[in-house]
């Protein structure tokens, strides 16, 4: 098989939506105005920007849940998947249905999904309660599901999406640990984060966006320095934080 | 999420999804099953008791009369009525995954016609209990539920892909299918009470029209109306051919609403 040169490109790719419908109308929100950027097979592209800058819209857009209003988007790839905390999940089955019903959504039969389950279900930790539904786990435990089952099936492009400081301090530990293993061999993935020390260590481009545009983007040691300096001349909410000091603050 | 999910890919996980629906719909609930069939069971006592016990329009067949009109008619309203809110309720996944719309209305119908299945089996055995005698005019039965199948999916499409554009006819559609119930003659023999003029009026109402050919095909053990039969299998599928032709043009406008 030939490798492509690009997985991922995307040429001036803009998308609006409204917030709202009826007579009182709604807002226009133009999510991305104008982003240009492509993806290598086997690199790590890191996208930060601060909250509401459009970064999980974008994702969504790559996935081909959200159709483009302009530009161009050519994937070179068939399997990409969408790592993120509010997964498709059904409340009402147990935790082993949606697991089957994830990994079929990620292009497995439900054979290979039910060989995979015992796997999956070991990395979560969710062994005493996977035969439960899934309304009764908590947020980290849906986290840790939608986690492992992301991490365990195989893609051409994964997009992560701020999952990397999901469950309690020993299963992060272990989540990262997969994460690298699996960046490093050769898994072209977009990794969405707040941590700028997880950005630094994984990644080997980054792409800042703000306001629905890219601003900057190029070497992560660069980038991540300008996007640093700039949180902390602005307000506002989503100045990137360590988890760990995030935790803290939340203890305090 | 595989973009464009493919066709394999999408009855698969349609029909593990199905599976998984409606084991755990049983779950929920004390009773699970048992309410598939409770529920008609309580419509067809309150209409018999205010019907036949104090109207005292009482005649030998009306318990079988209400059981063919409420058990056919609950499960059109049902079907239509989650329908309707089957995009609204999948919110989540919709936002998650790049799957075919139609596969929400179509999961729900598909759900509530395997649970119809037993309340049919329920039914007819009533029926024989009643001392109802089943009739070679009942083979035709089938043809009656398919052509009722095939409308219920093409109301059920349509309320599903509409709903989503204007909420608001969330609320005309629970009220059309409340009227929908007092204008199918569930309780009362169109013959009976119309004047011949209203009659084909009443006809031309789908469900009052299959109603009234489970009516002839059980009770009477006559035929059914092909004519009839046929108008509304081809006017469904007509609908459903253009729903799914909506569904795939508005495929990802159904994830920008969600998310409005």
């Amino acid at each position: 098989m030939t490798v492509p040169e690009t997985l991922l490109e995307l040429e001036h790719v803009g998308f609006t939506y409204s917030t709202g419908i009826g007579f009182y109308g709604g807002k226009r929100v133009e999510a991305l105005r104008d982003i240009s950027f492509s993806v290598r097979p086997g690199e790590t592209l890191g996208l930060i920007g601060r909250n509401g800058c459009g970064k999980s819209t974008l994702l969504r857009v790559i996935t081909g849940i959200f159709r483009p209003d302009r530009g161009r988007l050519v994937r070179h790839c068939d399997r990409i998947s969408l790592l993120a905390l509010n997964v498709g999940f059904d409340p009402n089955l147990t935790g082993s249905d949606n697991l089957v019903i994830s990994c079929m959504f990620l292009g497995a039969s439900k054979k290979e999904a039910l060989t995979m389950h015992d796997e999956i279900v070991e990395f979560a930790e969710l062994e005493d309660y996977i035969a439960q539904p899934l309304k009764t786990y908590s947020s980290g435990m849906k986290a840790r599901l939608g986690f492992s089952v992301g991490l365990k099936m195989q893609a051409d492009l994964l997009l992560v999406d701020e999952v990397l400081g999901v469950g309690d301090a020993s299963f992060r530990t272990k989540a990262k640990h997969a994460m690298k293993a699996r960046i490093s061999s050769d898994q072209a993935v977009i990794l969405v984060s707040h941590n700028d020390v997880a950005i630094r260590s994984l990644c080997d481009r980054v792409i800042w966006l703000e306001n629905g545009e890219v601003r900057d983007q190029g070497d992560t040691d660069r980038v991540m320095a300008d996007y640093l300096t700039y949180v902390q001349t602005v307000k506002g909410v989503g100045r990137p934080q360590n988890q760990d000091q995030i935790a803290l603050k939340r203890k305090v | 999420m595989l973009l464009a999910i493919n066709t394999r890919q999408f009855w698969a996980v349609f029909f593990t999804k199905l599976g998984f629906n409606l084991r755990s719909e049983v779950s929920r609930t004390y009773l699970g099953y048992v309410w598939w069939l409770l529920e008609p069971i309580l419509w067809v006592t309150a209409l018999y008791v205010v019907f036949g016990i104090f109207l005292r329009s009482r005649s030998d067949d009306l318990l079988v009369f209400l059981v063919c009109g409420m058990v056919t008619y609950s499960w059109f309203q049902r079907s239509v009525s989650n329908s309707s809110r089957s995009l609204a309720q999948e919110k989540g996944l919709i936002n998650q995954v790049a799957i075919q719309k139609i596969f929400f209305p179509l999961l729900t119908v598909s759900q509530d016609t395997v649970k119809q299945l037993v309340v049919f089996t329920a039914m007819f055995l009533f029926l024989l209990y009643m001392g109802i005698r089943p009739d070679l005019s009942w083979l035709t039965l089938p043809l009656v539920i398919m052509t009722q199948w095939l409308l219920i999916l093409a109301a059920g499409m349509v309320c599903a892909g509409i709903v989503p554009l204007i909420p608001d006819l969330r609320f005309l559609i629970s009220t059309l299918l409340q009227v929908g119930m007092w204008g199918s003659g569930i309780f009362y023999s169109y013959e009976d009470v119309l004047i011949q003029q209203h009659q084909d009026l009443f006809l031309m109402n789908p469900m009052a029209n299959l109603i009234k050919n489970y009516r002839q095909v059980i009770i009477d053990g006559e035929l059914p109306d092909w004519g009839a039969l046929a108008t509304i299998s081809l006017s469904s599928a007509a609908v459903i051919v253009v729903m799914m032709l909506v569904f795939r043009r508005l495929d990802t406008t159904y994830a920008r609403l969600a998310i409005q």
